[in-house]
């Protein structure tokens, strides 16, 4: 049975663990006063497990994790896993198979790079502005309000998989419907880009209550 | 490429062609995606292909049949040394009798016939007419050239006389969808008895030959279960890989990802073929199939980055390289699995 360490309460004394192979590989020489002093605590300090998440590979990309946390059903990682890993591939396939294809002077405009084509898909779906529920004098009102990155990430990453999930043809497979979309969010279009621009008409209509805002 | 190499761990391109007429259903799955993504099929050259290929070159076709197995652990590359083989016999010019997955033979067959010529055994029409078809695609001239020595007769009012073409057997077999079994039974026998004469080789190439001796998944209507002797397209096949004709050469793969109930770490003959199986097949060359060697992974490597199929930008790195190593264990399908999402 494997007991849960890392959602447990640590003394304070213990301290983060250092993944970047990097950091390891310095002479002495290159580090300044202070990564010394954090090196010395680092040899008598106790330090906290590491999750199972964090990986020294590479390959691995945090925003990537964070999807396929949000995919996954159940702790089902392993399926979550493969599920994205074969959105990748299929979106570089396509890509692949478009820029075979095309005359020489656009293949340079063809990106075939599925995690640039990842990175730039959440960016363009990212709302600027959000919309909240605030109660004054017995009405609800939905005030626009700033949203913080990580809350923008959040809502693109969740659209994006509703979207995947509810409005498809039930036979179809998540990594088919995930890399349409993807790519269609990556030019533009589609039906999340369509939700964001729907969630900043709804910020610029009732920009009246903007004062009720307090924060 | 003209096929007399020495150069191991180099890739070859087969035209596009020459594919779909030799390969109708030969090729492993995910090799006929890279296909269709690159445009082109480069098969890598091993040393078990070279050896096979020394010894079928200086083998001697009056003795009787030898049998080659290959044999290895799971996606070491079997299948595309058989694929490899079967590409150099068709540019040879050998008869080239290829079964794709015998396992294919034995589970998940939904219609089972009894058999009209042998009271005892069980027919598959489905499997049996679509082997069929791909192999009229795959041997289209020697369907011509060769005539049958008997008369046939297919039910009660259609026979096939002496000496008319094979082809018209496959015709039949394919129009009478009831008789297939008994029409891949019959151009089976056929080529068997010819091969002596010496007018053509003939390659009998089975993929997962370990279905051959082991159990089946199908049931009869009385729910008691098959054992593979009563399928008429096993019988034939076994009587092929029997070494009593000359003239030819038996390449077959081992196979444990089809097979059924044995353990996934099992990969020898021994082990996967099972007693009978290991009598039946008894005085045969062994081949076993190896990782990749530190040449074939860097040429390996070095295809997916000329083909842009590493998109990942530390992929291109010193240290992707060696990471890629680790993870796949040089285990050439575990790369092709780790280099698709990067």
């Amino acid at each position: 049975r494997i007991m849960p360490v890392r959602w447990s309460r640590y003394n304070p004394s213990y301290l983060e663990p250092e993944v970047k192979k990097e950091s390891y590989q310095k002479p002495l020489e290159e580090l300044t006063e202070e990564e010394r002093q954090q090196r010395e605590l680092k040899a008598v300090r106790p330090i906290k497990a590491a999750p199972a998440t964090l990986s020294s590979s590479v390959f691995s990309d945090p925003m990537i994790s964070k999807f396929t946390n949000m995919m996954m059903k159940s702790g089902n990682k392993v399926l979550a896993r493969s599920l994205m890993s074969q959105t990748l591939e299929a979106i570089k396939r396509k890509q692949l198979e478009k820029y075979h294809r095309a005359p020489e002077n656009e293949k340079e405009t063809i990106e075939c790079n599925p995690y640039v084509i990842f990175h730039q898909a959440l960016k363009n779906c990212q709302p600027i502005i959000g919309l909240s529920n605030i109660t004054k004098g017995g009405k609800t009102y939905q005030v626009p309000v700033p949203l913080t990155d990580n809350r923008k990430r959040f809502l693109a990453m969740k659209w994006l998989i509703t979207e995947c999930r509810d409005h498809k043809h039930r036979r179809t497979m998540m990594p088919e419907k995930l890399s349409q979309e993807l790519l269609l969010a990556f030019n533009n279009e589609g039906p999340v880009i369509k939700r964001k621009h729907v969630l900043h008409k709804m910020a610029e209509a009732n920009r009246a209550y903007a004062h009720f805002r307090w924060w | 490429a003209k096929h007399t190499e020495q150069h191991e761990g180099r890739l070859y391109n087969i035209p596009l062609e020459e594919v779909k007429a030799v390969f109708p259903h030969g090729l492993p799955q995910r090799f006929q995606q890279q296909i269709q993504t690159f445009n082109e099929a480069r098969v890598m050259v091993r040393k078990p292909a070279l050896e096979l290929l020394a010894y079928l070159r200086g083998s001697n076709f009056t003795h009787p049949a030898v049998r080659y197995v290959i044999y290895g652990e799971r996606g070491t590359g079997k299948t595309m040394t058989l694929c490899h083989v079967v590409h150099y016999c068709s540019r040879q010019g050998w008869l080239v009798l290829h079964v794709p997955d015998a396992h294919l033979w034995v589970k998940n067959c939904k219609e089972l016939l009894q058999s009209s010529y042998n009271k005892d055994r069980l027919d598959q029409p489905l499997q049996a007419s679509v082997w069929l078809k791909n192999f009229k695609t795959s041997n289209e001239r020697f369907l011509q050239e060769i005539k049958t020595q008997k008369k046939y007769m297919w039910g009660k009012r259609e026979s096939t006389e002496e000496g008319r073409p094979l082809g018209e057997v496959v015709e039949q077999g394919l129009a009478r969808v009831r008789s297939a079994s008994d029409a891949v039974g019959v151009v089976l026998r056929e080529v068997k008895q010819q091969s002596h004469r010496g007018s053509f080789r003939l390659l009998v190439a089975v993929d997962g030959v370990n279905a051959l001796w082991g159990r089946t998944t199908l049931r009869k209507e009385d729910k008691s279960p098959v054992s593979p002797e009563e399928l008429t397209l096993v019988h034939n096949l076994r009587k092929m890989v029997r070494n009593n004709w000359s003239g030819g050469a038996i390449v077959t793969t081992l196979s444990q990802t089809g097979s059924l109930f044995k353990p996934s770490s099992a990969y020898t003959p021994q082990e996967l073929l099972g007693k009978e199986g290991f009598d039946a097949l008894d005085p045969f060359v062994p081949i076993p199939v190896p990782n990749y060697s530190p040449r074939e992974f860097e040429s390996c490597y070095g295809y997916y980055l000329e083909r842009k199929w590493l998109q990942h930008e530390k992929a291109h790195t010193e240290d992707g390289k060696a990471e890629l190593q680790f993870l796949s264990g040089s285990n050439p399908r575990q790369l092709d699995r780790l280099a698709g999402p990067l």
